[in-house]
């Protein structure tokens, strides 16, 4: 075994045993809690046997498998980061749904024009 | 092509006058905010001042004049504010709605130029133009920004207007019902000219004139900031 997956499996095996438990105990939603797993599989398993990322990355031409495993990262990152940046889209605009909400609840009629009111 | 409407303005009778709503979005107005409020309610009861959250004394100035006064909790940003006055203008059975700029930038003479079209029947949405009226000591590189903002106006919502981001708005009732800003920040601008042609109902632009004053200056948006408002609306094209 090299130093780096002397580090590195054990860290991802506490890792997966964490998220795998706070699943069952329900902390974390069953289908995040199942997502996280797998990916905690699949890195365990890329760097204990890099043999199969190698053979891969061959088979699909791109030649390293750490190139293969670096590329995958990339992509589910950014769809991570567009995924939040929606989410942060929606949550600002509830924001202002509320924010206006009260702001018109509690609007405070001064113009004395009471002819005008509905 | 926006057709212009006539500019000449005839009074409002005073009951129609009573029937528009003018929504002032303040944030941090401070200074000006009860001058241009007051300059407005001498010919229009009916101002709606929404305060968006400002840190100072934007909402008590407000409260000293006689007018609606709405406090958004948390600043949310001026398409926000405006849509957060046009909702209560509506509810208070506004027949016309008014968008104004809070910091003086425009007069009050110009309100009328702009619902006139309306009142008459004629169109639903009236736009105020600078630059069909006179814009006074306008500094060139704002000139510029506005003139790039046109040109993209054009060619991304296909409407054809002379100034985009004039704050001076008419709009009839059955035309305010419509709008639905979503884009909280400087964005709406260009939302306000998609739902105008999203409507389907006809419009024009008025010429109005815009005082570029020390503090309008200071308070208006910086030609680099057009660059941000410009990535912030593309992208909620995009990703709506």
């Amino acid at each position: 075994m090299s130093p780096f997956q002397l580090v590195a499996l054990p860290l991802i095996a506490v890792l997966f045993v964490a998220t795998v438990a706070a699943t069952f105990r329900g902390s974390v939603a069953r289908r995040e809690g199942f997502l996280w797993s797998l990916l905690w599989l699949a890195a365990g398993t890329a760097i204990a046997l890099p043999e199969i990322t190698a053979a891969l990355a061959r088979a699909l031409g791109i030649g390293r498998g750490a190139d293969l495993v670096l590329y995958i990262a990339v992509v589910v990152m950014l769809v991570g980061f567009l995924t939040v940046y929606t989410r942060l889209r929606r949550l600002r605009r509830e924001i202002t749904l509320i924010v206006r909400h009260l702001a018109i609840r509690d609007a405070i009629d001064g113009s004395g024009s009471e002819e005008s009111v509905e | 092509m926006a057709k212009y409407a006539n500019s000449t303005c005839p009074e409002l009778p005073r009951e129609t006058r009573q029937n528009v709503f003018v929504v002032i979005a303040a944030y941090n107005e401070g200074p000006a905010i009860e001058s241009v409020v007051g300059e407005v309610t001498a010919l229009y009861p009916n101002v709606v001042v929404v305060d968006d959250g400002s840190s100072d004394d934007t909402f008590a100035g407000a409260r000293k004049c006689r007018v609606h006064v709405l406090r958004h909790l948390i600043n949310r940003g001026q398409g926000a504010a405006l849509q957060t006055g046009i909702d209560y203008a509506l509810k208070r059975g506004a027949r016309y709605v008014v968008t104004f700029d809070a910091d003086g930038q425009h007069r009050v003479e110009d309100v009328g130029a702009t619902v006139s079209p309306i009142y008459r029947g004629e169109y639903d949405i009236c736009l105020g133009s600078r630059f069909l009226g006179r814009a006074v000591d306008m500094p060139m590189k704002r000139r510029l920004a506005l003139r790039a903002a046109v040109l993209f106006t054009r060619i991304v919502s296909r409407v054809k207007v002379t100034d985009t981001h004039n704050g001076l708005r008419a709009f009839s009732r059955r035309a305010a019902e419509r709008i639905n800003l979503t884009l909280d920040r400087m964005a709406h601008a260009s939302e306000i000219i998609d739902s105008v042609r999203q409507s389907g109902l006809p419009y024009c632009e008025v010429p109005v004139q815009v005082r570029y004053t020390k503090y309008s200056r200071a308070k208006g948006q910086s030609t680099r900031g057009a660059f941000r408002i410009l990535i912030h609306y593309l992208s909620g094209r995009l990703l709506r």
